[in-house]
């Protein structure tokens, strides 16, 4: 069959963008883990020493910067996964009531249009011990130890605070959307059949909606995979080394530290993590997808 | 010279053949529909046609030009499309134009095309309308349009009046018939009403699976099908398709149903000649039976059954008469069918001449 | 607002559109107990997501004496305007100290040639894939979702070499740059979905009239695009404004946005922290998106839920 235009002409447009894919995203990840195996410095050195390839990562795993960085992801995960809740306790409510939908929805959604380093300034301000949150509690008699930030066991819960308070509304906004898929039959149904409210919601509506959940998780994984920004604004990785979270430990190793192969390492291993946690969700999703169009 | 020719068009889709070694030729100035129910090959044939799909393998020509490698827009081919398929953000002129100013004809060529076009098809006051703000018929109207701009030699019809209500597409009908005898263009028509297709067509090419089952004019498939399936196609109420057995005796050839019904048909064209107790399938029209002392000529044979039910439509009416396993359905007039009870005994007579007999293993017409 | 249940859908948010059987409508529905409950529940936590938000503005007009007194929560005695006017022309960021005004208009400098390229690329490359046969359509955006999840920082050293080698680096262009080419795999995957819907037979009907790939995009599906295209720059709009990381790595000294400024300025702590200026450059920063954020409130939903599903 000879080859006519209308098969080469949009080949031919999709080139640029199979450029920059090959380049600034395949080989690029090909790049970095190629470094994580060499003794690269601030200069790349693109020599490996195949007696001690994996040195790097044998440095990574022993690093203990390395492994509060990787309790702080998964403390960071369970407590930004309240917000998957907070959202959905949101969501039904407004749901349910239906007044004043538009309003709420506006009041807690605003949190997205701002940047994560303005939501980090707020809350860092909000917990200073003198002059913030904590003294105005104290002043009314409350004595509550909110000086959060300033030590090393709680200064994470802080950054979940901020990051449960910026994103919970986005999430609110996915489950909602989930909700006014639910046929309002099954409502009344329920109704009729007298069940309680939260049993609706514990045994029929939360499992019809597993595939916002798993969406959530999955936006939410890649989130907490990613945070950076809240951290600098609010502790800047301190105390001491204590909020550190794998992007911020990357990012260090390359700027503070100026060792390139060694924060290459680091983003391999937040590839794989990002991977190991997102494969198993979206094949989560897929599965539900294909169950539910054949159940159509 | 045909004016559209399949030459051995083979369509696979992975593991799937849709089409195997289809031949049609299309002759100059013809209205052919395809007709078939839905999956037959109808669309795919049409598309290939109109070089929306490639073919798997096989020869397309229009006029003498061999088209199977040219982009659609290359083959000087117009389509109307059963959802109309209008360019929502253009108005009616701007649909009209599109097509046009691809072609690089000069610009006032374009415009009287245009007022031509909608002259013709009285959408004038149109023009400066968006799709949205059209009724159905207006955007079929503004379909055909497009396509009518083009000035070419061969129309597409992808089921055009599907969408259209049932008056709608009475008129809709008329009028296309008439563009195409005013225009003396070629036509190639898909559908699966069998009214579009008895009215509409020169030649229709009935399609089952994939296979042409008959190709000819709308009488032949109406008169003599070709087969068991375009005899069950064509027709409505539905040809009654009886089995029985040819009996030859004293030169005589009767198709027997059972004992004491039977049909002459020694006068019927056989293709071969036919052996004593060879199985065929009859082919009995509703309106070729004539109730007794109503006969309008002679009579191949007489059955005597008991009335089942019966349909009036105003105009018609149907008499279903009970005869094993089903039934037998005649087309009677209404007066008639308003003194029949569900138990009655009614002779009726089949008219002599109009059996079809299909050989009961292949399907095919004897 | 109507008291008739007829919700208003995020669109685009991926769910299956099973229709609603039609609800009741009812004029006036009870005020129950339960209600009131479920209301004032809403209301603290409404007061909880509007707090920081309250605290900031708040504090942005009040003088460091006042701070120093510790009542984060009250009202200002005197409404001043000396920290904004503090943060715009004299807060510093690193070594320079002419104010938030420069991050400003770096922000908006970095904006426009961004968005132009990402969604001119993204755009063509969508409806190539939606709306075309290409053999490998398939597999390439089976890549691209990959790529949409991959972090940056996996590709951050390359980026910052060719950003380099392409003597952008440190510029604005470099950001703005950076910025396309990350939003790239999303960015296709919405407009390929958005393109997909398009009925069949308008793109058969295009190719049969002119059949020229780049006619029928500009003179079909561009102006069809009009409502994706509103919730992508919404998008776009709010996540390259908001966005510290690409600013700092590629930004340098010349090319910082206006978030880059702000965190300068709230981590770098010389001498006394003077929180209302803080405070009052946090509110500089936030007020663009907030401004589309009031304006266009619905589609931003859209445009924020579109990103998440699709991608």
């Amino acid at each position: 069959m000879a080859p006519r235009w209308s098969r080469i002409a949009p080949q031919l447009a999709l080139t640029p963008a199979l450029a920059v894919t090959a380049v600034a995203f395949v080989g690029s990840i090909g790049w970095t883990v190629y470094l994580s195996f060499t003794r690269s410095r601030r200069l790349p050195d693109y020599e490996i020493d195949w007696s001690e390839w994996g040195r790097q990562y044998d440095r990574l795993f022993r690093d203990a910067g390395w492994e509060i960085s990787l309790r702080n992801l998964v403390v960071l995960g369970l407590g930004s996964a309240l917000a998957i809740v907070f959202g959905f306790i949101l969501a039904a409510m407004i749901d349910k009531e239906k007044r004043g939908e538009s309003f709420f929805r506006t009041v807690f959604l605003y949190p997205l249009a701002v940047s994560l380093i303005v939501t980090g300034a707020a809350w860092r301000w909000i917990f200073n011990p003198t002059l913030g949150a904590q003294s105005f509690l104290r002043g009314l008699g409350w004595q509550v130890d909110f000086n959060w930030l300033a030590q090393p066991d709680t200064a994470m819960y802080a950054i979940i605070l901020a990051s449960v308070w910026q994103s919970a509304g986005f999430y609110m906004a996915l489950m909602l959307a989930g909700l006014k898929g639910i046929n309002s039959e099954i409502w009344s149904a329920a109704r009729l059949d007298g069940v309680p409210l939260w049993r609706v919601y514990v045994e029929i509506i939360i499992p019809m909606m597993k595939f916002t959940f798993i969406t959530c998780a999955i936006l939410l994984s890649l989130g907490v995979i990613k945070a950076y920004d809240v951290v600098v604004a609010m502790t800047n990785g301190g105390p001491g080394q204590s909020t550190w979270v794998p992007a911020y430990f990357t990012i260090n190793a390359l700027s503070a530290k100026s060792n390139l192969g060694y924060a290459s390492t680091a983003a391999v291993m937040m590839l794989a993590i990002t991977f190991v946690v997102f494969i198993p969700l979206v094949a989560l999703t897929a599965w539900q997808q294909r169950k539910r169009e054949a159940a159509r | 010279m045909p004016a559209v020719s399949f030459e051995h068009i083979v369509k696979r889709y992975g593991a799937v053949t849709v089409l195997d070694d289809l031949n049609l030729a299309i002759e100059d100035g013809d209205f052919l529909v395809l007709l078939g129910p839905s999956g037959c090959g109808k669309t795919t044939l049409l598309n290939l046609l109109a070089g929306l799909l490639e073919v798997t393998e096989g020869r397309i020509t229009i006029g003498d030009r061999d088209v199977t490698d040219l982009d659609p827009k290359d083959r000087g081919l117009a389509m109307v499309f059963q959802s109309y398929a209008l360019y929502p953000t253009k108005t009616v002129r701007g649909n009209l134009r599109f097509g046009l100013a691809a072609s690089r004809l000069p610009r006032d060529e374009q415009e009287r095309r245009i007022a031509w076009a909608a002259r013709l098809l009285q959408i004038e006051p149109l023009l400066d309308r968006k799709p949205a703000q059209l009724s159905g018929g207006q955007r079929q109207r503004v379909a055909i349009g497009r396509a009518l701009v083009k000035k070419v030699g061969v129309f597409l019809f992808d089921e055009p009046l599907s969408n259209l209500d049932a008056k709608l597409r009475t008129e809709m009908r008329l009028e296309i018939k008439k563009l195409h005898d005013e225009l003396k263009s070629t036509v190639v028509y898909v559908t699966h009403d069998q009214i579009e297709a008895m009215t509409m067509a020169t030649k229709i090419a009935v399609m089952d699976a994939g296979v042409i089952q008959q190709f000819g004019t709308p009488d032949e498939i109406y008169e003599r099908p070709a087969n068991l399936f375009v005899a069950g196609f064509i027709g409505a109420p539905a040809m009654n398709l009886r089995p029985a057995t040819l009996r030859l005796a004293a030169g005589r050839v009767e198709a027997v149903f059972a004992p004491g019904a039977a049909l002459d048909v020694t006068d019927y064209p056989f293709a071969a000649a036919p052996e004593d107790g060879m199985a065929v399938i009859a082919g009995l029209r509703p309106e070729h039976f004539d109730l007794k002392g109503a006969a309008s000529g002679p009579l191949a044979g007489s059955f005597t059954l008991p009335v089942r039910s019966t349909e009036r439509t105003g105009s018609d009416a149907t008499l279903y008469l009970a005869f094993a396993p089903d039934h037998l359905a005649l087309r009677i007039s209404p007066d008639r069918a308003g003194g029949l009870q569900p138990g009655d005994r009614v002779e009726v007579g089949f008219q002599a001449g109009k059996a079809n007999l299909f050989d009961a293993r292949s399907g095919r017409r004897l | 607002m109507s008291q008739i249940s007829v919700s208003e859908r995020a669109a685009g948010a991926g769910e299956v559109p099973v229709s609603r059987a039609p609800v009741f409508a009812r004029l006036r529905k009870r005020i129950t107990p339960q209600s009131i409950a479920v209301l004032v529940f809403l209301g603290m936590c409404a007061l909880f997501f509007c707090i920081p938000l309250y605290v900031v503005v708040v504090t942005s007009f009040k003088t460091m004496d006042q701070i120093r007194e510790g009542a984060i929560f009250a009202l200002p005695q005197v409404w001043s305007l000396e920290a904004w006017d503090h943060a715009w022309n004299r807060a510093c960021s690193g070594i320079r100290c002419d104010g938030l005004k420069v991050g400003f208009w770096n922000s908006v400098a970095i904006l426009f040639p961004s968005l132009i390229l990402s969604i001119a690329l993204s755009m063509v490359t969508g409806y190539a894939l939606a709306l075309w046969n290409v053999r490998w359509a398939g597999t390439f955006l089976f890549v691209l979702f990959i790529c949409a999840f991959v972090p940056f920082q996996i590709i951050m050293y390359p980026l910052i070499v060719m950003t380099t080698t392409l003597k952008v680096y440190g510029t604005l262009w470099g950001v703005a740059l950076i910025h396309a080419i990350l939003a790239m795999p999303v960015l296709t995957l919405i407009f390929r979905n958005y393109y997909k819907d398009i009925p069949t037979e308008i793109m058969s009907a295009a190719i049969m009239d002119s059949g020229s790939f780049w006619r029928i995009f500009f003179e079909i599906i561009v102006p069809m695009s009009g409502n994706i295209l509103i919730v992508i720059l919404i998008l776009q709009i709010t996540s390259i404004w908001n966005d510290y990381l690409i600013g700092v790595t590629f930004g340098g000294l010349a090319g910082q946005p206006m978030t880059v400024n702000l965190a300068n300025l709230i981590t770098i702590s010389t001498g006394t922290t003077n929180y209302a200026h803080n405070m009052a450059a946090a509110l500089l920063t936030a007020i663009p998106p907030l401004v589309v954020y009031f304006l266009v409130g619905k589609l931003f939903v859209q445009g924020v839920t579109a990103g998440a599903i699709k991608g």
